[in-house]
């Protein structure tokens, strides 16, 4: 499914002394099967356009057009189901006993039957790399794994589109690049990611495309080749390397995630 | 450094006495933190790695002067050094601001005026860190790095490049020792990192990968890689 | 920034008056005198004299009547409640009006108009007290005032320390119970539809996680107030001053004539 925002404008609190514009004007879309990282500052809109994308947040104006139709007219379980969203932190919000009950909340809330259920629960913690936890109390797992347990929350709806804010916050490097290998994972099985980051190290290891937020505004659109190279500023520590051997090697061509810059980088030297 | 559930939150908090050990003992400035916690707690300043979590009163300021409060250090010296402390991390002007509407950053750094305003001789740093985003994390590492030499700090951190400064570095897994190294050996000893689920800086990552020495701003590395592709190919170096 | 960032704490309304310039304990005891002194007051004209002298004091905060009528609002339905209660129970005096099998008899229409002005009064008085003291101050008010009580062993310093924490934390957790209720919307959690068991257990999976997340933001305070030192109220100083000064003996001679007033009506 495809899920396009046009001029959406975003304020909370209006009209009271709190007033503030989270939003200015966003017009972007989130393909079929893409990952899109989605990169700013703390205040730069990031999370409020998350929540739009299933209109946990609706907008103060402009519309969201789930394939071509006004999301406002699909029904709001419907579309909470097929635009699974994520939030910064989402262990906070576990609350059943042991891991797989928590996984079930939502294919249970779908009205689906214990088959159903069960079948989506252990395939959810089965695409996060946690089914052996499958029946351990929720508190005790580590961080990661309780990280990696609200996601599993979260795919067990089977939703076409998952949105996931943040989702390598707080954690250690080593629990980061197992969660970026389930964005790829997710990504092989056909699913849309959206991808919330400041981080742009590990946005770029896995986005198909990439939206610069700034001020509530989107500043770049494009592949990250196109946004990295097009202004260093934004790039990360890879294409930073890349882009300072590029202008005395100008053959180097333009890689940006760690494998790419590594092989060129070999190639250039061995050759 | 280490892993997680490695033992290094537990080792701060056998620092200070807010855990007892089992057996054997420790000292913290000639002091033991079980018997003595308060004498210990004067000269240590701990802090966590949620900063949100840790602040007590309703406001920065009240904050700040809570640890100079409980030591009984008269009003006129408390307001001395909370206004000093409060300017030393960059926060003048948030005095009367409520921890809830600050940043992540400011949180922590609103934590770490509170601890030096005690004026501690040690600095027990618990991932400060991790929960921030990278320009909370760059301001409040800059405050930190700007008490090095004047204080004893153990900062207890997943992120190598917070270390690369650090007088030695100690690797703790599965509640021992396993190493106490320089950074540079560290980073450069692939397999000890992966013993420990231990991730180093991209540079430093590439640079091993590619066999070119160490190497720690974009800059040198690609100064290294042109030096190679030079002495390769018998071009003068430029 | 989060919306609503860099709004006070609960029911203060910062200005620049007479009355948020007196010191907090003056204007608890005054508050404690109203209490009092509207036990004692008898007649709706006593009542009115006082409400009288309230509205004039609301005037002198600057806390615009709007605000102050909002912070009111809650106790109007109890206080609606209770007047009604009265004239429907109680059966003295002669019946003024009849409806089928409901009759209102004068005594129960005076006792209560009593009632509601009084409760009205008591509430008015402790909103302008809210409005108008910050609650930091509140809650060192409270521990100077209490702590003669410190040598019966009554937990002066404590109870102050537990109100200065949830002035703290009452921010904090009203953010993390809307991000939990917005995650589980998110998972298909339905709050508004169903009966009331319905919409009750609809509410576990917000209840359980903010509960226990409380738990682990307690043991962390715990630990954070501890390595700094803290022991309990023995041998602290404090930041903040208080000082008692003339305007605050005045302020709080004009609080007890009120009801005074009242009284003598």
């Amino acid at each position: 499914m495809r899920i396009s925002l046009e001029d959406v404008w975003h304020v909370y609190s209006p009209g009271t002394a709190f007033e503030t514009v989270a939003l200015r004007g966003v017009s972007l879309s989130v393909e079929p099967g893409e990952v899109l990282g989605i990169v700013g500052g703390t205040g730069s809109g990031k999370s409020t356009l998350a929540a739009h994308l299933n209109l946990l947040l609706r907008p103060t104006s402009g519309r969201v057009l789930v394939d071509g139709r006004d999301a406002l007219a699909l029904r709001k379980s419907e579309l909470r189901r097929r635009v699974g969203l994520v939030f910064q932190f989402p262990e906070q919000a576990l609350f059943a006993p042991s891991v797989e009950e928590d996984v079930a909340f939502a294919p249970r809330q779908m009205g689906l039957g214990p088959e159903a259920v069960e079948e989506r629960t252990a395939a959810a913690l089965g695409v996060l790399g946690i089914a052996h936890l499958a029946r351990r109390p929720t508190r005790a797992l580590s961080g990661g794994e309780q990280r990696r347990a609200a996601i599993a929350g979260t795919l067990a709806m089977r939703p076409q589109v998952l949105v996931l804010d943040e989702p390598t916050a707080g954690l250690d490097p080593f629990s980061r690049r197992e969660l970026l290998g389930v964005v790829r994972r997710l990504r092989e099985e056909g699913t849309s990611v959206v991808l919330v980051s400041h981080d742009l190290d590990e946005v770029a290891e896995v986005s198909d495309r990439l939206c610069v937020m700034e001020g509530g505004a989107v500043r770049a659109e494009g592949t990250p080749e196109e946004v990295f190279y097009g202004e260093l500023a934004l790039a990360p520590t890879t294409v930073r390397v890349a882009a300072r051997v590029r202008e005395s090697a100008p053959g180097l061509g333009r890689p940006v995630s760690y494998d790419e810059t590594l092989r060129s980088l070999r190639a250039l030297i061995g050759g | 450094m280490g892993p997680n559930g490695g033992g290094k939150s537990t080792l701060v908090r056998l620092l200070n006495g807010l855990l007892v050990p089992d057996s054997g003992e420790v000292a913290v400035a000639g002091h033991d933190p079980v018997t003595e916690p308060f004498e210990v707690r004067k000269r240590t300043g701990v802090l966590f790695q949620n900063p949100e979590n840790g602040l007590v009163a309703p406001f920065v300021e009240d904050d700040v002067a809570f640890g100079l409060e409980n030591l009984g250090v008269p009003r006129e010296e408390m307001r001395r050094r909370v206004a000093e402390a409060i300017r030393s991390v960059g926060l003048s002007g948030y005095e009367r601001r409520e921890p809830h509407t600050l940043s992540g950053g400011e949180k922590q750094r609103v934590a770490l005026a509170g601890l030096l305003a005690v004026e501690p001789e040690v600095l027990l740093l618990d991932e400060p860190t991790s929960m921030l985003d990278a320009p909370g994390r760059r301001e409040v590492l800059r405050r930190i790095g700007g008490l090095r030499r004047s204080k004893t700090v153990l900062h207890v951190t997943h992120h190598l490049e917070e270390l690369l400064e650090a007088d030695r570095v100690l690797v703790i897994n599965g509640g021992r020792l396993v190493a106490e190294v320089e950074p540079g050996r560290l980073m450069a000893d692939a397999a000890l990192l992966e013993e420990n689920r231990l991730v180093p800086p991209t540079v430093p990552r590439l640079a091993a990968d590619l066999g070119l020495g160490s190497c720690r701003t974009p800059e040198d590395l690609a100064g290294a890689v042109l030096r190679r592709v030079w002495e390769g190919s018998g071009a003068e170096i430029r | 920034m989060a919306p609503g960032a860099g709004r006070g704490t609960g029911q203060f309304y910062p200005a620049d008056s007479p009355l948020h310039a007196l010191d907090p304990r003056a204007k608890i005891l005054a508050v404690a005198a109203l209490v009092v002194g509207l036990f004692l007051v008898d007649s709706v004209a006593g009542f009115l004299a006082v409400g009288a002298a309230l509205l004039c004091l609301v005037q002198v905060s600057r806390v615009p009547p709007s605000t102050f009528l909002r912070l009111l609002r809650p106790v109007a339905v109890i206080v609606a409640f209770t007047a009604l209660f009265q004239v429907a129970f109680v059966r003295e005096g002669e019946v003024v009006f009849g409806l089928w099998v409901f009759q209102a008899h004068s005594e129960g229409l005076r006792l209560a108009a009593h009632l509601a002005l009084r409760i009205l009064l008591l509430v008015a008085a402790a909103a302008l007290l809210t409005a108008t003291t910050p609650p930091l101050s509140l809650s060192d008010g409270i521990e100077d005032l209490l702590s003669p009580l410190k040598r019966f062993r009554f937990p002066a310093h404590e109870i102050a320390m537990m109100m200065t924490i949830a002035l703290r934390f009452i921010p904090t957790l009203h953010e993390e119970a809307r991000k939990i209720i917005m995650a589980q919307a998110a998972r298909g959690a339905d709050f508004t539809e169903g009966g009331l068991i319905q919409r009750v257990r609809a509410l576990v999976p917000v209840l359980v996680p903010l509960t226990v997340g409380a738990f682990r933001r307690a043991d962390e305070l715990a630990e954070a107030m501890e390595s700094r030192g803290y022991r309990g109220g023995e041998g602290r100083t404090r930041y903040r001053e208080l000082s008692f000064r003339g305007r605050d003996a005045t302020a709080l001679c004009i609080a007890v004539l009120i009801p005074v007033g009242g009284i003598l009506l």
